[in-house]
């Protein structure tokens, strides 16, 4: 066969599709042997065929492909991984910073609450001690003016207000102790437990105890050094005594 | 499938008929950094044609996971046997192309029920030497143009040998079979289907 008549046949053996047969035969052999007739029309068969394959309908590849074809020859995709492992070191050193910024955050702000409730409980108990000194009802006592190391300060007692105590040189108390005070009934029953209390650093105190007293039945006011949990019987000594009735 | 590809067709060649040229342009130095195995190069390969092999061996196959295998195994398949291309005389894109199809082909052919591997191996007709020598002008955007021209010129029984022919791989034999057609009248189908685009082509070269 010449070159002229193979002509037909170079698209269908480019695509590998020539079957077995005279046709496909001569196309090897001239191929074999340099033809340059043949040689040109196998290039065109090839142009061809890489023109109508290139145009199939796109669809786009899943981005773990590349990676997975740089990794089927042995090669890392190098520039993807030194990104990402940047960028996950950066989120990490990002993610660990806002993590001790916020814990430091969070520990001002407890601590800001913590002075705020500390700040309202004062303005609370001197609102009170103000509302008792201002009362015409209001009954003043002294106490530890005639001690050598007096505690001292003054009492006020009030039949619906309570007591409001305002103590000066307290004595320092153990962090496992608190302040106690006590009513004195004047019928010689036990003494009744009237609220715990701390003093500031310079040994003072406010203290107030806010329910409605028949002052008739009250002898005094006392006040005792006692566990932190308070106690049911004042523990002796007594640090001072008030007397009111 | 015949139908959904005579519908399909005119859309798919508009699209793609512009990417189709510039992809396939000769890149020498591309081609010599492969056959010295520059990692980079292999990267660059991929961005050019990932997109191209992904596609046409997704329209062959029609499954996303195939379709992934068989890119992988594409360009497995050029980084191993780049060193035999010749990168000042060989035409890298459309060597690509042929062993994405011929791969996608495969796997159709190795599937139960489908027709018996032909004497002639894909891996014959794939070598990269068989690309020396195919020019950039043989691959231009106003080639590719006066193909799609052509292509839409073709009868409806042309166009679904051609279709047959290049993504699926069926011989005319077997195309007779497909078609319940005689296989002297499917050759003339092939043989006027082909000698339209040659001369299409043809013509605008002498143009």
């Amino acid at each position: 066969m010449n070159c002229e008549e193979l002509r037909d046949h170079f698209e269908l053996y480019a695509l590998g599709l020539l079957e077995e047969g005279e046709e496909k035969n001569e196309i090897i052999a001239h191929l074999e042997r340099g033809c340059p007739a043949c040689e040109a029309g196998m290039k065109d068969a090839l142009a061809v065929q890489a023109l109508l394959l290139s145009q199939a309908p796109e669809v786009l590849p899943p981005m773990r492909l590349k990676r997975r074809v740089m990794g089927a020859v042995g090669v890392q995709p190098m520039g993807w991984t030194w990104f990402a492992a940047a960028c996950a070191s950066a989120m990490l050193v990002t993610a660990l910073w806002y993590g001790v910024v916020a814990s430091e955050r969070r520990r001002e702000r407890d601590a800001a609450r913590a002075t705020l409730a500390e700040t309202i409980s004062e303005r609370d108990r001197l609102q009170a001690a103000f509302r008792f000194l201002e009362d015409p009802q209001t009954k003043q006592v002294n106490f530890g003016d005639s001690q050598a190391l007096p505690p001292k300060g003054n009492i006020y007692v009030h039949p619906r207000l309570g007591v409001l105590l305002i103590a000066a040189n307290l004595p320092p108390v153990a962090a496992d102790c608190t302040y106690e005070m006590w009513i004195l009934p004047k019928n010689g029953g036990a003494p009744q437990p009237a609220g715990l209390f701390r003093s500031s650093n310079d040994g003072t105190a406010v203290h107030t105890l806010g329910q409605a007293l028949n002052l008739a039945d009250v002898a005094g006011v006392a006040v005792t050094v006692e566990p932190v949990v308070g106690s049911q019987t004042p523990t002796l000594p007594i640090l001072f005594v008030a007397q009111i009735g | 499938m015949r139908q959904e590809f005579l519908r399909f067709i005119p859309v798919w060649v508009a699209f793609a008929v512009i990417q189709a040229a510039v992809r396939l342009k000769n890149d020498p130095k591309l081609a010599e950094r492969l056959r010295r195995r520059d990692p980079k190069a292999m990267a660059e390969l991929y961005d050019r044609y990932g997109r191209l092999v992904y596609s046409l061996i997704h329209r062959v196959v029609r499954d996303t996971g195939v379709a992934e295998d068989l890119t992988q195994e594409t360009f497995l398949r050029i980084w191993n046997r780049a060193q035999a291309f010749d990168p000042e005389k060989g035409a890298l894109g459309p060597w690509i192309v042929t062993v994405a199809r011929n791969r996608a082909i495969d796997y159709l052919r190795s599937s139960p029920g489908r027709m018996a591997a032909r004497s002639l191996e894909l891996t014959d007709i794939e070598h990269p030497s068989r690309f020396t020598g195919i020019e950039d002008r043989a691959l231009t955007l106003d080639r590719a143009r006066r193909l799609k021209e052509a292509f839409e010129k073709l009868t409806p029984n042309q166009k679904a040998v051609i279709e047959l022919a290049y993504y699926e791989g069926l011989s005319q034999s077997e195309m007779a079979d497909r078609m319940h057609q005689p296989l002297g009248t499917v050759k003339t189908w092939v043989r006027g289907a082909l000698k339209a685009l040659r001369e299409q082509l043809a013509e605008g070269a002498a143009a």
